[in-house]
């Protein structure tokens, strides 16, 4: 990483270095003239001259301008003084060294004016090119950042990374105002004094704080994001110097892609928002419709039979049946407000899964019986395996599930068929298996099974397809599996599996009464 | 039958009360109704009923808190009604001294049968020294347990359990209740015990121990003797 890019000396360590280039320009020249001195009595100081042309440009490889001119202008000086004869006076005899002195002179001049130009572009390209990357890496990195929260944090990293400045970044609230100032509080990263003047450059979209025409006095400055549709917020730093024009303009790149991607960033959650709303709009119309259709039905039931029994002298048989009818009815909404009362217990997560142990038995027992009416029509199979153990479960909660899961294998299977419930332990798991001979699911509709409203058409009429939605969230609080699978000779199979320990159970001692 | 036997109904909801009252009246109970808490502790002091059917949500002072207040000096069966299904609201009415606890919607069948046990449970509890239902008898002086008149060979605590239960016949004990009878307070939460030796007294005392008549076990509350 440009670990040195835009680095900046204070103004008298700048002056010292440059003095530092000259004495070293000034030393090299001396050096070299010196280690000449040998061949200043033969004829060969054009030599020598050659010599110090290519030190001149060796230095003009390696240090800025002036320095090289002040090289260029001793090489000439020492070498017309030393080693043009006469020697130690700045006469010169022939005319060809006149010549020569003018042609050197002019030679060491340009070398060292090209090729510090040549340097200096070589520089700038470079320069360039960091610049490049650092832009390149942060528009990689803010596309590749998932939320407005990461976004941020990609944004003052790579200015922490590239103008050694500490950023911090005020965000618009969603609603195009500045997130309240209770927020930034608790971060203390602003004083309320600052938290006024971001707010002015957010308001204003101008710069504010240090270096600005407003609020300059300030130590930090505020530079506000701009977007095309909403303006993400504004941008802190604290910055000890001015940035100077190429900075200025990485900077305001800078500035433009992270407001860029911010609002970006902004649009999806607000896009993501109104889905939603679509979303569960939608899903409360399905409800609603769903809802009313399966309370009117019960209700009509209730209603018409009992009018027939108050106002008509129909038999007692008739009477009878009717009752009969208004029964299931009541039975079948009761089912109903029991299914949505779970549904929004689920929904919600304000429910708690009470594990203890419990004898298989007796849940099974508990449904059976509860569950001996709409049985009655069909063989129901129970095996429990002679050898289990307790059981950790919510026993409310699963015997809502296999309430549900039989409720749905009777509202499928047809009368006098097998439906079976089977219950085992198995590697530390409880697994309950319940099949019928009913229809089965369509293949393609295996993977629906458990989704909310999902339903098939059912032989009896019924249900809000809630009920196995709600099977499905009560196992997987219990941190269980339920499975579904159609059977080769047809009907359905449900398998759950929910990891239930043996119990700890210490031998107590017990005298037996004779 | 039951013509001396009144029912206090607590209750806000008139239909709620017309049916209890249609439904009672017809199986020869006289009939009490108050509509909140304030009226419903001066009526219980005034007319004394056999049993009380209380409604957990009430206008004026919270069921729970009626039932506290009613068990300070009333000691015939009060049987909770209520809208309110959760584990803690029925455990917390039973420890609170009710004798049975049964949810809105319900089958008035399974009202009537409960009523007819919890007024048969006080009829019992006269200090007998022996219990007996259908073809057990529980010897409490000797602490035999005959069944069919042939002696069973149960341990210490299938006895105790197995006594606790039948003491307090046709009433919902719950599980704290009884293992802190039992084994006492450091075993409150150890239900895996209790449930171990239901299944080892079933196993003596029932016909089916699969299929249970006398040791009824109550979803996630309790256990009950039967009616």
């Amino acid at each position: 990483m440009p670990d040195k890019f835009f680095t900046k000396y204070p103004n008298s360590t700048l002056l010292s270095k440059k003095i530092k280039h000259y004495l070293l320009a000034i030393i090299i020249v001396s050096v070299t003239a010196l280690l000449c001195i040998p061949l200043s009595n033969t004829q060969s100081y054009y030599v020598v001259s050659f010599i110090l042309l290519f030190v001149v440009s060796f230095l003009a490889t390696i240090k800025g301008i002036g320095p090289v001119l002040v090289a260029a202008t001793l090489s000439a000086l020492v070498w017309n003084f030393f080693f043009i004869p006469p020697h130690y006076t700045f006469h010169i005899e022939k005319a060809e060294d006149i010549l020569m002195f003018g042609m050197f002179f002019i030679i060491a001049f340009l070398n060292g004016i090209l090729t510090t130009r040549v340097r200096r572009q070589e520089q700038l390209a470079r320069e360039r090119e960091k610049r490049t990357n650092a832009l390149f890496q942060l528009t990689k990195e803010l596309s590749k950042a998932n939320g407005i929260e990461e976004a941020t944090k990609v944004a003052t990293d790579n200015i922490k990374l590239y103008f050694k400045l500490e950023a911090y970044i005020v965000l618009q609230n969603g609603e195009n105002v500045l997130q309240p100032f209770k927020q930034i509080k608790e971060d203390k990263t602003l004083n309320e004094r600052e938290y006024e003047i971001a707010m002015h450059a957010f308001e204003k979209l101008e710069m504010a704080g240090q270096f600005s025409g407003i609020s300059s006095a300030h130590e930090k400055t505020f530079y506000p994001m701009k977007g095309t549709r909403l303006n993400p917020g504004v941008i802190v730093v604290k910055q000890n110097d001015e940035l100077d024009e190429v900075q200025k303009i990485l900077w305001d790149t800078f500035l433009t892609q992270i407001s860029n991607a911010l609002e970006r960033e902004f649009l999806g959650e607000l896009a993501q928002k109104v889905r939603f709303l679509d979303e569960s709009d939608r899903l409360y119309r399905t409800l609603f419709n769903s809802i009313s259709h399966e309370l009117r039905i019960p209700v009509s039931t209730i209603m018409g039979a009992s009018d027939t029994i108050i106002s008509s002298n129909s038999s007692k048989d008739v009477q009878s049946e009717l009752c009969h009818e208004i029964f299931t009815a009541s039975l079948r909404l009761n089912r109903l407000i029991e299914n949505l009362l779970n549904m929004s217990r689920l929904e919600s997560g304000h429910f708690s899964v009470r594990l203890d142990w419990y004898d298989m038995n007796d849940l099974i027992n508990k449904i059976t019986k509860d569950l001996s009416e709409e049985l009655s029509a069909y063989h129901f199979k129970v095996v429990i395996d002679d050898e289990m153990p307790l059981v950790r479960i919510d026993f409310g909660l699963i015997e809502q599930v296999l309430y549900n899961l039989l409720i749905n294998s009777t509202q499928y299977a047809p009368d006098s068929t097998e439906i079976a419930l089977s219950a085992k332990h198995e590697n530390e798991n409880l697994i309950i298996e319940i099949t019928d001979e009913g229809p089965g699911f369509p293949e393609t509709e295996l993977k629906n099974v458990f989704m909310k409203f999902f339903k098939v058409n059912s032989r009896k009429a019924g249900g809000l397809g809630l009920g196995l939605s709600i099977v499905k969230g009560f196992i997987e609080a219990h941190n269980g599996t339920i499975d579904v699978s159609n059977r080769e000779n047809g009907g359905a199979k449900f398998t759950i599996q929910i990891p239930s320990e043996k119990p700890e159970i210490k031998k107590q001692e017990d005298t037996i009464h004779e | 039958m039951n013509e001396n036997e009144k029912i206090l109904i607590i209750d806000d909801e008139l239909q709620i009360r017309r049916l209890l009252e249609i439904t009672l009246s017809a199986s020869g109970y006289k009939i009490i109704q108050s509509v909140n808490g304030k009226e419903a502790l001066v009526d219980a002091a005034t007319h004394n009923p056999s049993l009380i059917i209380l409604d957990l949500g009430l206008p004026d002072i919270d069921g729970q808190d009626i039932l506290k207040k009613l068990r300070e000096w009333f000691t015939k069966p009060i049987i909770i009604l209520s809208v309110r299904d959760s584990e803690d609201e029925i455990i917390n009415a039973l420890d609170n001294g009710a004798n049975d606890y049964l949810t809105k919607p319900f089958r008035s069948g399974e009202l009537l049968a409960r009523i007819r046990a919890a007024i048969r449970s006080i009829e019992n509890t006269s200090d007998t020294a022996t219990l007996s239902f259908e073809s057990i008898t529980i010897d409490l002086q000797s602490h035999t347990v005959k069944k069919n008149n042939e002696l069973l060979k149960l341990t210490a605590t299938e006895f105790s359990i197995l006594s606790l239960l039948a003491k307090n016949r046709g009433r919902v004990l719950t599980h704290q209740y009884i293992l802190k009878e039992i084994w006492g307070h450091g075993y409150s939460n150890q239900t895996q015990y209790l449930r171990v030796f239901v299944a080892q007294l079933r196993k003596k005392i029932e016909d089916n121990p699969s299929k249970p008549t006398l040791l009824i076990t109550e979803s996630g509350i309790g256990y009950r003797f039967a009616e």
